[in-house]
């Protein structure tokens, strides 16, 4: 068991400047939640939250429904899994998975088996009795994790656990870990600055900027239907455009898209449409005309940059046919507009 | 550079370091040792006789004094030294500098000074010629090294060590005994050494605030050498010399930057 909820909670450091106010968050039993947001936005600030190891200037959390915002660190049944992988230097592998049992005064038998499950499951079999600085980066991340899940927590806390680790082993310990939250069912939350990691990792996912909370949803809503530009800004949305609502249309300077969203007549909207979504020909007349202004081969796809009609788009196209100031033509499918009301 | 250039530096450097202690251990082992010779007359064993005989209890109970004064000063040395260079080397408040300029002061001002001006409150307060007096005064002198040892330490060390194991289900006494004390045991030692030899060396101070009654291996000595009996001075000097250079082989393997900066 171990459902989660956060309520109105508010952090400083030393009294500072709050760098997390009223947040609200809700965590069921066994769910992977993916904390997300760029550097700096107190990610892990919120995790020694609810690990305990600071306390919240407001606001409560609780597991299993149970009031812990008072409870000391040792006390609560949430372990924290840090960014860096932390090992103690004067223990060996074994040592390091097993610091939590023994400080829970489980020793003997029962506490080596249990080292040797946990082992298994970290892919770490043979490693027991070796030093920690004898370890590669990746083997220390698993060790950490290990020694977290070992405790088997109502909610574990990862900080960026894929962080350090270079592209090959990342996609590795991302199945890894993975596999382990589905096995072990452990109510998870995974504190990443990378969306793509993010989405991949989580059932659902919560976006935090600027301090706060802007949406929570499984990851096709952030990704499809983010509530504002910032968020669509954050998960790669690059082209926006502002426009009018007219005799249930949308008037831009890229032409009339018909709306299917109630929308209020006679107001200013930004529209925002994903760089894959926009579909790029050679120059015809049917279309809207462009010029490209330059291009950026990226592997899969090449980024252009296209004028049109005075606003600038970026548009992802496949494969490297198209060169610089070339004229093409776009076609802007009126149902992958995301439409947001232009705050005045 | 020849071969046997750099072996002949290594093994120069200690014998530059022993080379002093070369006419203290002739004086123990001479009889008769007069201007112009350049060795002594006759050779005897009439000093270390002399300080194993009829001065052997009294030197035992001088160095005892030592070992008590020394072990007391240091273990309470770093133990106050231990909190105070973690909160210099981990947290940043206002008074910093002015604070450590403050830990400075015993080590700037001449010792003779500072015992004197301690030497009237100790009277006041009941604490001259006592052991607890002889060890505060000590302290003044040690505990400024103490500090500064752990505040390098802490100022290379990562909290989130004890963050992570209280997560993992350590108490705060389990996170000293299990986290502070391995990650911080070579500066602790390192601290605890200094400190020891310190208060082992001293003799001004434990002079003016012991006024005769608390006399360890120094006062000793100096009345020793005072009476104008070399080769017995030159025992007792040796005697003197063996405990702190036993503790400082004991503990040489801590010695070094690399292990008081600690690990991060
Ligand atoms: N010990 C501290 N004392 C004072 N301010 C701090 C402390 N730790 C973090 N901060 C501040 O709190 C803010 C949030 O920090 P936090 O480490 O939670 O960010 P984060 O989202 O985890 O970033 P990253 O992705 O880089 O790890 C930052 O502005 C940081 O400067
Ligand atoms: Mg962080």
């Amino acid at each position: 068991m171990g459902s989660l909820k956060i309520r109105n909670l508010s952090l400083s450091y030393n009294g500072g400047a709050p760098v997390i106010e009223k947040f609200n968050l809700d965590v069921s039993d066994g769910e992977c939640m993916g904390l997300l947001g760029p550097s700096g936005v107190g990610k892990t600030t919120i995790l020694k939250a609810l690990a305990g190891l600071i306390q919240p200037d407001q606001g409560c959390i609780l597991i299993d429904d149970v009031d812990v915002t008072a409870l000391p660190p040792e006390k609560r049944d949430a372990v924290m899994v840090f960014q860096k992988p932390l090992l103690f230097p004067f223990m060996n592998v074994a040592q390091n998975i097993g610091f939590g049992l023994r400080m829970r005064k489980i020793n003997g038998a029962h506490k080596q088996s249990e080292i040797n499950n946990i082992l298994r499951l970290t892919r770490l079999d043979g490693f027991g009795r070796h030093k920690v600085h004898e370890l590669s980066g990746g083997q220390q991340q698993r060790v950490s994790l290990a020694r977290a899940l070992i405790l088997r927590p109502a909610i574990l806390l990862l900080d960026e656990p894929l962080s350090n680790l270079d592209a090959n082993l990342r996609q590795e310990m991302r199945e890894l870990i993975q596999e382990i939250q589905t096995k072990t069912n452990i109510t998870t939350i995974f504190v990443t600055h990378d969306q793509s990691e993010a989405l991949m990792m989580s059932q659902r996912v919560s976006l935090i900027l600027d301090g706060r909370l802007r949406q929570v949803g499984r990851p096709q809503d952030l990704f499809y239907r983010p509530v504002d530009p910032d968020v669509a800004r954050f998960f790669g949305g690059c082209n926006f455009f502002t426009g009018e609502i007219k005799n249930g249309q949308f008037e831009t300077p890229l032409g009339l898209f018909p709306v299917g969203q109630d929308l209020k007549k006679n107001q200013p909207y930004t529209a925002t449409i994903r760089p894959e979504d926009i579909v790029i020909s050679p120059a015809n007349d049917k279309h809207l005309r462009g010029a490209i202004l330059r291009t950026n081969f990226e592997g899969a796809a090449t980024r252009l940059w296209v004028q049109c009609n005075g606003v600038q788009l970026i548009v992802l196209a496949a494969g490297a046919q198209y060169k610089a100031h070339q004229n093409v033509s776009l076609h802007i499918p009126p149902d992958k507009i995301r439409l947001f009301p232009k705050n005045v | 550079m020849k071969p046997w250039f750099k072996p002949m530096i290594v093994w120069l450097i200690p014998l530059a370091i022993c080379l002093p202690f070369i006419p203290l251990v002739l004086w123990s082992l001479s009889d008769r040792w007069f201007y112009p010779a350049l060795g002594p007359q006759t050779w005897g064993l009439r000093a270390w006789l002399y300080v194993f005989g009829s001065a052997g209890a009294q030197i035992i109970a001088s160095l005892l004094q030592s070992i008590l004064v020394a072990t007391i000063t240091a273990f309470t040395s770093v133990i106050i030294g231990t909190p105070a260079g973690r909160a210099l080397g981990l947290y940043d408040f206002k008074g910093k500098d002015f604070i450590s300029l403050l830990f400075m002061l015993p080590v700037i001002v001449p010792p003779l000074c500072v015992a004197m001006g301690l030497h009237l409150w100790f009277i006041r307060l009941s604490l001259a010629e006592t052991y607890v007096g002889v060890i505060l005064v000590h302290l003044t002198f040690c505990l400024p090294y103490s500090i500064f040892v752990m505040w390098g330490v802490f100022s290379n060390y990562n909290p989130d060590y004890e963050h992570q194991a209280r997560s993992l289900g350590a108490s705060s006494g389990q996170i000293v005994l299990k986290i502070i004390l391995p990650f911080t045991m070579p500066g602790l030692i390192v601290a605890g050494l200094f400190s020891f030899l310190l208060s082992w060396s001293q003799y001004l101070s434990t002079l003016i605030i012991g006024g005769g009654r608390v006399t360890t291996l120094p006062i000793m000595l100096f009345a020793l050498m005072a009476s104008g009996d070399r080769p017995v001075a030159g025992a007792v000097s040796i005697i003197f010399v063996l405990p702190a250079l036993i503790v400082l082989l004991f503990s040489a393997r801590y010695l070094g930057g690399r292990s008081v900066v600690g690990v991060r």
